[in-house]
């Protein structure tokens, strides 16, 4: 078996035990942090008059779109099962019940193990996800925007004394405490790689290379909008506008700390679902009931998930996103 | 004891290489002196109409591409100073061969699927694994047993690999995108050193040669069939008192924009890894051939209408499909890396593919013959006899590296060649 190199780019190593991680000072501030985040997320979104929804756990299907991440497979009384990867199939289902919903949403990912070093990949992480009937591409990047910004402000307020503990300089939150976020096209960003001398195909998602270096060169978290179709999952809504691109985006975060959120405008239109299902090289049978909600009518939305681990790496100022986790699986690395 | 049978195959000859090695390049020694030779049409093993078998190779009297290595050697080259090395599919390999994938047969016999793997690592050629090994075997790293699963494959040949040649190349198609096979690869530690040294290859399975326009088929009992019933078509053609039903899988649906569309999601998904598309002998081979190439393809292969290791309806073998001599036809002037796979054994066949524009070859029946007559050597015996004739060939072309070939160097009794002459 392949030992799985965790040498630390910069930051602290490892813990070497479930005991050990959990006694950490620095842990146990990032937990608070994160337990505040979460209370903010809540309010902010429940305030909005969002419902909060308990995502299932497994389910036939799961989102097929995580670049390269293997499912995991659970034998439920025979038939083959997936652990969410995440929750956007149900959470475009469940509009027929509610108009704007939230979930606090594990996923589980079997990365590829070269994410084991980018400081930024967990195999199992949560996701604070959020999906709006009817809303555009443009409502939903607003709402991203004040719900990052609202959660900042309560971290900020009320816990100086953990920030201050991390070493956190709170002042370079005034970027993204001052609101309105930069939008950015994908050809843009690949243009600004290209000028930075970094090699970005055209066609696909920004390498986390060049994440890194877009992220590093912000000082206010910026979106990057209009992925081209060969990057993203087949829920994405196509650009009407500009066939091959995608009505979605990405929010990345300052200081290095890369990308956080994915959203986009949603594809429910049965037979648009058929084809790009197929041109994601999917078998559309498994999707049986998800289909045949489409066939049926479920509403146009807009959504996006925040990883909730980044976020608060970004937040807390953590050299790493295990940091973020009480019980962190880094992908590739069989831990507790 | 050997069961493996190859109808319309010459099964013989690839055998008695297989057993002899470079030795049936040539004569059977002992009539050296006694018996005289000259074309005999029994021993050409050619299929009646192919209009490969019916090209000549036909050498030149001036010969600069010989003076050139004249110059380089400081001595008059010889047939051993031709070299095969050959990028296949973005993969370095010894030769301008890969082992196909087995279909169906794969399936079946879990030795030969071994054998081939580790003489094919030996050799330093790349190996493609086909798609039905997972669903129906399993993928190897929980459960019990390793050996008959795509584990078990690669395993096999990257124990016996070649220092920085070669590589594998998983299939996948449309049903086992179910089973995720390579995402699961991708990430899988066992097949982290392949990914590292650049031979990790996925090849997105569009159609096959021996049945286009259908799916994978294997045979399967009724219980083990019940398992994948979820999955794939189950058809009980063989009536109730059979104990054997038939899987099949569909052949999934492509447009020019699906096709297209997934290349560049495995491009996007898989970064370090290789991506080949396969191809059935389709009559808009060439538009999708390009879209492919266009779409970031490393390699398109082409599997002949005479190809094929598996199983396959009988009417499908008979009537339906290209030949691979048109697929080539077709293909001329191609802008990327063409791998053509139908009745691969020996040099001449290669060699005049080679000539017709094709990057590589690929061997499936022989190889499963070869494997199947010696376990340990068959296959490397029969490539060496291979690789001995493609170096006669060539350098009696006045070519001392195989990408030289072209169409100059055949000759087509009929019309047939003006069409896939090349500038």
């Amino acid at each position: 078996m392949t030992q799985i190199d965790l040498t630390p780019a910069s930051g602290p190593a490892f813990p070497a035990s479930p005991r050990e991680h959990l006694s950490s000072p620095v842990i146990r501030s990032a937990l608070r942090i994160q337990t505040r985040m979460l209370t903010a997320a809540r309010d902010y979104l429940t305030d909005q008059g969002f419902f909060e929804l308990l995502p299932p756990i497994i389910g036939p299907v799961t989102d097929p779109g995580a670049r390269g991440a293997k499912q995991v497979d659970v034998d439920y009384y025979g038939h083959r099962y997936k652990l969410m990867t995440s929750a956007i199939l149900y959470k475009q289902a469940s509009l027929i019940a509610f108009d704007k919903i939230f979930c606090i949403a594990p996923n589980v990912r079997l990365e590829p193990l070269e994410t084991a070093r980018t400081d930024r990949h967990l195999a199992e992480f949560h996701q604070i996800d959020v999906e709006v009937a009817n809303a555009s591409r443009e409502d939903i990047m607003t709402l991203a925007e004040g719900l990052v910004g609202h959660v900042a402000r309560q971290v900020i307020e009320h816990l100086p004394d953990e920030l201050d503990r991390l070493g956190r300089d709170t002042s370079l939150f005034a970027g993204l405490l001052a609101g309105s976020f930069e939008r950015r096209s994908h050809a843009d960003a690949v243009a600004d790689l290209h000028d930075l001398g970094h090699d970005q195909s055209p066609d696909a998602e920004i390498n986390w290379a060049g994440e890194a270096m877009l992220s590093r060169k912000a000082s206010k978290p910026f979106f990057i909008t209009d992925y081209p179709k060969g990057s993203r999952g087949f829920y994405d809504k196509e650009s009407p506008d500009r066939p091959g691109y995608l009505r979605n985006f990405d929010l990345i975060a300052p200081e290095g700390y890369g990308e956080m959120c994915s959203g986009s405008e949603r594809e429910h239109d049965y037979a648009t679902i058929i084809s790009r299902i197929r041109e994601t090289g999917e078998n559309p049978a498994k999707y049986g009931w998800y289909l045949q909600m489409l066939r049926e009518g479920i509403p146009g939305s807009a959504g996006f998930g925040i990883g909730l681990e980044r976020f608060t790496r970004y937040i807390a100022g953590l050299d790493s996103v295990w940091q973020a986790s009480a019980y962190p699986k880094i992908p590739g690395v069989a831990s507790p | 004891v050997t069961t493996l049978r190859a109808r319309a195959f010459p099964e013989a000859a690839v055998r008695a290489r297989a057993r002899l090695g470079a030795a049936c390049a040539l004569p059977d020694p002992e009539e050296y002196g006694r018996a005289l030779f000259g074309f005999d049409p029994d021993q050409a093993c050619a299929a009646p109409g192919d209009p490969i078998d019916e090209l000549r190779l036909v050498p030149p009297v001036f010969v600069p591409g010989r003076l050139e290595k004249l110059l380089e050697l400081t001595r008059e080259p010889v047939y051993r100073d031709v070299r095969l090395d050959s990028t296949v599919g973005g993969l370095r390999s010894t030769l301008p061969l890969y082992l196909s994938a087995f279909g169906s047969t794969e399936a079946a016999s879990v030795d030969l699927g071994l054998a081939a793997s580790r003489q094919a690592g030996r050799l330093g050629i790349p190996m493609v694994v086909g798609e039905n090994v997972t669903p129906v075997s399993g993928y190897g790293r929980i459960e019990e047993d390793t050996e008959r699963s795509l584990l078990g494959r690669i395993s096999a040949y990257a124990e016996h690999a070649l220092d920085g040649h070669g590589g594998v190349v998983v299939q996948q198609s449309t049903e086992d995108a179910d089973a995720e096979v390579w995402n699961l690869v991708y990430s899988d530690p066992n097949t982290q050193a392949l990914l590292e040294s650049g031979r990790l290859a996925f090849e997105l399975k569009v159609g096959q040669g021996a049945k286009p326009g259908l799916g994978g088929m294997t045979l399967l009992s009724a219980p083990a069939a019940a398992k994948l019933a979820e999955v794939f078509t189950i058809d009980p053609v063989f009536g109730g008192g059979s104990d054997v039903v038939l899987r099949c899988s569909s052949p999934g649906t492509f447009t020019e924009e699906i096709l297209r569309q997934q290349i560049r999601l495995m491009r996007n998904n898989y970064p370090r890894a290789g991506i080949w598309v396969k191809l059935p002998p389709a009559r808009d081979i060439r538009e999708a051939a390009l879209v492919a190439w266009e779409a970031g393809a490393d390699a398109v292969t082409v599997d002949g209408a005479e190809g094929g290791t598996g199983w396959a309806p009988v009417a499908f073998l008979q009537h339906v499909g290209l030949p691979l001599a048109e697929c080539l036809r077709r293909l001329c002037g191609h802008p990327g890396c063409l791998l053509v796979s139908g009745r691969m054994w020996e040099g001449a066949r290669v060699t005049k593919c080679l000539a017709l524009g094709a990057n590589a070859a690929g061997l499936g029946r022989a190889a499963l013959i070869a494997v199947d007559t010696d376990a340990e050597n068959g296959l490397v015996n029969l490539v060496e006899c291979l690789s001995l004739e493609l170096q006669m060939m060539t350098s009696a072309l006045g070519k001392y590296h195989v990408s030289a070939l072209a169409t100059e160097d055949l000759w087509s009794p009929g019309a047939w060649l003006t069409g896939a002459r090349r500038e």
